[in-house]
């Protein structure tokens, strides 16, 4: 099993343990992660020009293509971000040209061959539950673990194909798996407010706060995030607040100690 | 040339370059970089500067200084790691041009005490002027074509730079007229009579036939009056006055590997040159362009001769993250002094691909280190290019902090600490992100002071912004809204603005009514539209399957165009 691992922006400067976690969790399983010369996935330039994001886009979907690999990426946002192109390029023609021609100047194309995956589904479903509970050597017992799904992973459903939208039970199974209780919270499914934080930050701290105090309220000792923005958000939350927080958890870093990697190859 | 006329021009040059110097030096204690640094004072600044010094030389660090002085500065690791070509380049200028200045420039100095007896037409002085000569032209090839194959491979447009083109061409003047001031040299007639009227004594030439005809054949020199063949006693015979007055100071300039092909190919010319006393002038050209390259050091790219080598070594003397913030003030102005404008940034920007489609180079690196470095000296506002400012934002608020132009700058320049500091300087300076732009004023206000557009709902006309906004200018993709509020009930921007100053003004719901109402322009400046968190809640549940948060992105991309572009007269502060 091989995939290119697409870490996005965010993860290598400012969240280096979930790239860590990542690799070491994956690589352990027997998946062979390849590194390509990749660009911003285009989600900033949503705000300014869809051909700009589609080009942005479509060139990472064609240097995988050209290494004939599949992409894999933790980074929930990112994953949103290919699949909104893929689906763009996918519905308009006209779209589809002028950004072909913008990706010829570097010699590349896309015909559409490449998939782009989040990491939990390919933790649940490509390398398969059964697998995952069979490597599980340290289960966290007892640990109760509220999981923030994401929004890009959810919605919209029809580009994201991801889970359920309004009722997905993939990240729970996997959490389960890992030794630890789900905790049922009613904001599971919300914005963790990351997108706002730079045009409206008091209603960004708003959204935040809803969720933490909704998943304390629940029980949840850790919230347990699949996308950098989000797990970046309540750290954050946790920094700049007086208030209660909640102790955060990549899922990458909850099952690998539930492997029984070393905590330093987490970046713990 | 008169010793005066070299004194005078040295100690003028001299004195220029230490003026530029200083001043050039002082911006690093005087420039504000980020709102951060705006109340820190000079003192303060100095104090950070003689602390980091005296914790650089004698602290822990001291190890981690001379490693950066010995990698980073003289073998230059960073620029290895990553464009092996033009570290090959750079160390052959450096390696070249330094001997030059020391063994050819200094020679009276320095070489003198290396070499008893120097005399700059010995053995091994010919071949090693010569050699490090060509390291330099090798040096600057290589560097050129690197930078031209990276910048062909990536398709980035490079950092303007006249001085720098200025430079190059000063540095290519120096270097030819040293190998013709050479050629001329070996080749002239005239400078052999000089000589030979200093070491034998005469200068008549029948006199001298046998030593000229020796010259003649073995040493380049292009007399126009031996064309008859020499007979081989007077041949012995030369070469006989030849060991005894000149063997001592001169060896065969055919190890001049430059300079003795270009005399033999200005043969023809020498009666010319000596008569038009090419030597001479040759020399002042030559020394005083040298000179003009000294005086204007501080303002061309050899500037970064200082600069560059001063960032690596205060970054091996201690990160910048670790340093305190005067401390980081003097080095954010030191690293937009310190940029040689390599491109290697631009080359692993993660936002490129944007940079070229959206043709604004100010999201690359290089280019918004400029730009961020004129608007804390007032230049960029100075210089009143409203277009251009807004371009600056645009790059600065698109860049994704992604830090790889940190990690791969050669000159080991902090970047990523300088970027929000540059968005909080153009925050300061009235060019804020395009949401908190929009937020300053009404919706309504914004409508109002747009140039009207064609609407989508006229019949028979084509929409200009279609081809960008697909779905909000298309009839059919908003029209089956039933104003069921789903959109508005789901929405969490909608749920938690709580105040007035960040409540929403339309809801999803009314900004899909205005659209079906052919009211675009007034959902542009719209607060909903800017503070949408792209959760995409409205998308997922509208049951008439309305594609909302992928309409709301296509308003802001729309609003970037329009709102820029507002009617005259009623420009929007």
């Amino acid at each position: 099993m091989k995939y290119a691992l697409f870490l996005g922006c965010k993860i290598p400067s400012q969240l280096p343990a979930y790239e860590a976690s990542t690799r070491a969790v994956l690589e352990h399983l027997g998946v062979a992660l390849v590194d390509l010369d990749f660009n911003c996935c285009g989600y900033p330039a949503r705000n300014v020009s869809r051909d700009a994001f589609v080009v942005a886009a479509a060139r990472n979907l064609a240097l995988a293509e050209r290494a004939g690999l599949d992409v894999v990426t933790p980074c929930t946002c990112c994953f949103g971000t290919l699949r909104h192109a893929i689906r763009f390029l996918g519905e308009d023609a006209a779209l589809h040209s002028r950004v072909a021609q913008a990706l010829a100047a570097e010699g590349l194309a896309w015909s559409g061959k490449t998939k782009v995956e989040h990491v939990l589904p390919v933790l649940a479903r490509v390398i398969g539950v059964d697998a995952l509970g069979a490597a599980v050597r340290a289960p966290r017992t007892g640990l109760r673990v509220a999981a923030q799904y994401g929004c890009h992973a959810l919605r919209p459903s029809n580009v994201a194909g991801f889970d359920n939208p309004l009722a997905p039970t993939i990240f729970e199974t996997l959490i389960g798996l890992t030794g630890a209780t789900p905790v049922d919270w009613p904001r599971r499914l919300d914005c963790c407010g990351d997108p706002l934080h730079q045009a409206n930050a008091p209603l960004s701290e708003n959204i935040t706060r809803a969720k933490i105090s909704d998943a304390l309220a629940s029980g949840a000792e850790v919230m347990c995030t699949a996308c950098p923005h989000c797990h970046l958000r309540f750290d954050g939350a946790r920094a700049d607040s007086p208030d209660p927080s909640i102790r955060t958890l990549l899922y990458t870093q909850l099952l690998g100690l539930a492997m029984g990697l070393p905590a330093k190859s987490l970046g713990l | 040339m008169s010793a005066a006329l070299f004194q005078t021009t040295l100690y003028a040059a001299l004195a220029i370059c230490v003026a530029g110097l200083l001043w050039r030096i002082s911006g690093w204690f005087r420039i504000r970089i980020g709102p951060d640094t705006q109340l820190i004072t000079l003192s303060q600044r100095l104090g950070a500067l003689f602390r980091g010094v005296v914790a650089a030389l004698f602290g822990g660090r001291v190890v981690h200084f001379f490693g950066a002085l010995v990698l980073d500065v003289l073998l230059q690791r960073r620029l290895y790691a990553n464009a092996k070509l033009r570290w090959l380049g750079h160390l052959l200028i450096v390696a070249g041009f330094m001997l030059l200045l020391l063994m050819h420039a200094l020679a009276a100095v320095v070489t003198v005490k290396l070499f008893p007896g120097y005399e700059s037409t010995r053995a091994p002085h010919l071949f090693l002027r010569n050699l490090f000569g060509t390291m330099v032209v090798v040096g600057v090839a290589l560097l050129l074509f690197g930078r031209w194959r990276s910048r062909r491979r990536t398709g980035l447009v490079s950092v303007r730079r006249p001085m720098a083109a200025a430079f190059l061409a000063l540095l290519g003047f120096v270097m030819a007229t040293g190998f013709l001031l050479e050629a001329n040299k070996i080749a002239s007639p005239q400078a052999f009579y000089r000589m030979a009227r200093q070491s034998s004594g005469t200068a008549d030439p029948t006199e001298l036939k046998p030593l000229r005809a020796v010259w003649a054949s073995e040493f380049g020199v292009a007399f126009d009056d031996l064309k008859e063949p020499i007979a081989a006693e007077v041949m012995a015979k030369g070469r006989e006055m030849h060991e005894d007055d000149c063997a001592s100071c001169h060896a065969n300039p055919a190890s001049a590997f430059v300079s003795y092909p270009v005399a033999r190919a200005l043969a023809p010319l020498a009666g010319r040159l000596d008569a038009a006393d090419a030597d001479t002038w040759l020399l002042y050209l030559h020394v005083l362009a040298c000179f003009l390259g000294l005086a204007t050091l501080p303002v061309t790219r050899f500037y970064h001769v200082l600069a560059a080598p001063v960032s690596l070594l205060v970054n091996g003397a201690s990160p910048n993250r670790e340093s305190s913030i005067a401390a980081r003030a003097s080095r954010r102005a030191l690293a937009v002094d310190a940029c040689v404008r390599c491109g290697i940034c631009d080359a692993h920007c993660s936002v490129a691909p944007l940079a070229r489609y959206l043709g604004n180079p100010y999201l690359l690196p290089s280019h918004k280190l400029i730009a961020t470095g004129a608007l804390a000296d007032g230049c960029l506002l100075r210089s009143g290019h409203d277009g251009e400012s807004r371009l600056v934002a645009e790059g600065a608020f698109l860049c994704t902090d992604c830090g790889r132009c940190t990690s791969q700058c050669p000159v080991g320049l902090d970047l990523a600490d300088l970027w929000p500091a540059g968005r909080g300087d153009l925050v300061a300076a009235g060019l804020p992100a395009p949401a908190q732009r929009v937020q300053a004023r009404p919706a309504l206000a914004w409508a109002e002071s747009l140039e009207p557009n064609s609407p989508s709902w006229q019949h028979g006309v084509a929409d200009p912004d279609a081809c960008y906004a697909p779905l909000s200018t298309d009839w059919l993709s908003f029209s089956r809204c039933v104003q069921c509020q789903t959109c508005t009930n789901v929405c969490p921007v909608v749920a938690h603005s709580t105040s007035p100053e960040q409540g929403v003004d339309l809801t999803p719901q009314k900004v899909m009514n205005l659209l079906r109402l052919g009211l675009r322009d007034l959902t542009l400046g719209s607060r909903m539209v800017w503070d949408c968190a792209i959760c995409y809640q409205c998308q997922e549940h509208c049951p008439e399957g309305i594609r909302v948060a992928d309409i709301m992105l296509e308003l802001r991309a729309l609003g970037m165009r329009r709102l820029g572009t507002v009617r005259s007269g009623s420009a929007p502060t």
